[in-house]
């Protein structure tokens, strides 16, 4: 995929002067995000739930390779075919080779952000194959040219009106279609594309080295009409989605959707088990397993940020994210954005590409508090902005998270908004305010700092 | 480059210390009758529940709910007795699906399913009917996947509720692309 991550600087000005819908739109979307993960977090012992996750994960990490090679093991009994890759490359060629054993001419997608972070859709449509994305948020992008701008709500930087205009345009639906009426052309289109795709291509929450047992979550269905319509799957997993244990399974499924969405468990669980059997009426007659690396053991190897690989890419710690909110993820310039996209982002494009991201951060800890997963995230994002001071490339203005916030600053019906929703952070993070009173205190001067928005931070959330 | 990728975990690891497994998942505190604390998530995401205290009362029931559609796609695993008079379409074409859930967890409203019987009748038509016996009825996820264990087939596939999105301006739309009406039967 194009990275842009050392830009942030100007991609997050630019969408607070051009695009300032785009505010709006990710505040409305983050802040319901939150709140239903807050109540869902609340009808549960949930930080026992998180301390069992995190366990489960670091207990998997610890011990990848011995895992890696029981899933290996496993998957390869239930007949699925197994490779691994250690960079994109590798993969576009995996996916080319059996693409071309197959004869596959269309693919259809489930929302995977390793497919992004590899470039696959291009690197597909380069060899003559159509891709169609079937995720409703991800079929929206693609129909703008667009990446997605979060991890769970790839399209949140998006407004109603906005896939009114663009269906209109598409599928002719009348300009102020109801969303029903523009998710019921969206699924005309794509049920032909299920029903005609030689491959379906996806990614995997969970790997279980047990049972081989691959496990996917959505709401939609889309992710189990890929991986049973089309003749044969695809799905690329990263090395550090692997856990030990089939009963590791029905908590992971539950504290990830608790985390993400606030339900009790997505819509729909898919927990593969290799190609259709003898006996069944269908499904595919054959499934790939891509284990991929790309800089994953790199991470594994550094002890300060190690624990990133924890990751269920629940999208929590940007809803939450004060910085995150006012831009939405398409300003840190690659797939992963907010505080889990800074962590990530020098760990695997380098200093040189991802060193601006940790400091696009308030370091208010408001993103650890929320990980499912225990990721100490804004020590990690202190890290990285000591290790990219040390060598010299931290980025030019101080603060980039400070020229964004000039900048909505000078808009203040945005600006209200913006501290509005900063107003719904936790409470756990105005315990931190003495830190923020600090930083304040040293840039007090700042046009961002009206003394209402003061005031709000020093009230605490009502 | 399997081997170079182990290697370099390997090489990663190798003064890490190592995080022992934390055991089972402490999980939901559960109390109450299970199938009513089934019923009511379930309905809570826009499913619907009926419940039936014989084979008899459920057939009765099921000649008035299949007369609304047109054709059935049934999958291979629904016992005979309760196969509905309706013509049998291929999924794509039918407006009803009907399967078997080998089981149902109270604690998250999940129905399990198998990918034995088929999986594009649970997928593809608009409407799905889900028939459960009151016994397969967990009151955990934790313990209706213990209970698949022991034979796992080519997909267990959790269903909890109808297909839905918030995609497009944050409303939630029902039916985007698998069934936009589940309508669970419970039998004892
Ligand atoms: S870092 Fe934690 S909160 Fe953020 S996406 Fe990953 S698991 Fe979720």
């Amino acid at each position: 995929m194009d990275v842009h991550s050392r830009d942030y600087a100007a991609r997050a000005r630019a969408i607070l002067r051009d695009e300032p819908h785009v505010r709006e739109a990710v505040i409305g979307a983050t802040v319901a995000f939150d709140q239903h993960r807050e109540r869902a977090y609340g009808e549960v012992d949930s930080d026992a739930w998180r301390a069992w996750a995190s366990d489960v994960k670091s207990h998997a990490l610890t011990n990848l390779a011995d895992y890696l090679e029981e899933a290996e093991s496993r998957l390869t009994e239930n007949g699925v075919v197994v490779h691994w890759a250690e960079t994109a490359a590798d993969v576009h060629s995996v996916l080319e080779a059996v693409a071309a054993d197959h004869g596959v001419r269309k693919v259809v997608k489930g929302k995977s952000m390793l497919s992004e972070e590899l470039g696959v859709n291009d690197a597909l449509e380069r060899q003559g194959i159509e891709v169609v994305e079937t995720d409703l948020g991800e079929y929206v992008i693609q129909l703008f040219g667009e990446p997605p701008s979060h991890i769970v709500g790839p399209a949140i930087h998006r407004s109603l009106e906005d896939i009114q205009e663009l269906f209109h345009r598409v599928h002719g639906t009348p300009p102020h279609a109801t969303p029903e009426d523009l998710a019921a052309a969206a699924r005309v289109a794509l049920r032909e594309a299920f029903l005609t795709a030689d491959m379906g291509i996806t990614g995997g929450n969970f790997l279980v080295a047990e049972t081989g047992t691959l496990a996917l979550i959505e709401n939609e269905g889309n992710i189990r009409l890929a991986t049973s319509a089309p003749k044969v799957h695809v799905a690329l997993v990263g090395i550090e989605k692997v856990i030990a244990r089939w009963s590791d399974l029905a908590g992971m499924l539950q504290l990830t959707s608790r985390a993400a969405t606030g339900q009790a468990v997505g819509t729909f669980v898919s927990m593969i088990h290799g190609p259709r059997r003898d006996g069944e009426p269908d499904g595919p007659e054959a499934v790939h397993v891509i284990l991929v690396d790309n800089g994953r053991t790199g991470m594994l190897a550094d002890e300060a940020t190690w624990e990133a690989l924890k990751c269920v890419r629940c999208g929590a710690c940007l809803n939450v994210c004060p910085v995150y909110r006012q831009t939405g993820g398409h300003a840190y310039g690659w797939v992963y954005s907010g505080p889990i996209g800074a962590v990530l982002a020098p760990a695997l494009l380098g200093l040189d590409e991802g060193g601006a991201l940790p400091f696009a951060s308030t370091l208010c800890g408001a993103c650890t508090e929320v990980c499912p997963v225990r990721i100490p995230l804004h020590d990690m994002l202190l890290t990285w902005r000591r290790r990219t001071v040390e060598a010299g490339k931290a980025p030019a203005t101080e603060g980039l998270l400070l020229s964004a916030y000039a900048a909505a600053a000078k808009r203040p019906a945005l600006f209200r908004l913006g501290a509005a929703g900063l107003q719904l952070l936790p409470m756990a993070v105005t315990r931190r305010l003495p830190f923020l009173k600090s930083w304040l205190a040293v840039h007090g001067d700042l046009p961002w700092s009206k003394p209402s928005f003061l005031r709000r931070w020093k009230a605490g959330p009502k | 480059m399997r081997d170079r990728i182990l290697a370099r975990v390997r090489s990663a690891l190798a003064d890490r210390e190592v995080v022992a497994h934390p055991g089972a998942f402490p999980g939901p505190l559960h109390a109450g009758p299970v199938i009513e604390a089934f019923t009511d998530r379930f309905r809570a995401v826009g499913g619907e529940v009926e419940r039936f205290a014989g084979m008899d009362e459920a057939l009765d029931w099921l000649e008035g709910f299949a007369s609304a559609f047109a054709g059935v796609a049934a999958g291979a695993d629904v016992p005979a007795e309760l196969a509905t008079k309706l013509p049998t379409v291929p999924a794509r074409d039918a407006p009803l699906g009907v399967s078997m859930a080998r089981y149902a967890a109270a604690d998250t409203g999940s129905l399990v399913l198998d990918s034995k019987g088929g999986r594009l009748p649970q997928l593809l038509p608009p409407t799905h009917l889900v028939w459960v016996r009151a016994d397969a009825v967990m009151a955990t996820l934790d313990e209706a996947l213990e209970a698949g264990r022991g034979d796992l087939p080519a997909v267990l596939a959790l269903h909890s509720g109808p297909s839905r999105s918030a995609d497009i301006g944050r409303v939630i739309v029902t039916g985007v692309h698998g069934p936009g009406r589940v309508v669970v039967g419970i039998v004892d």
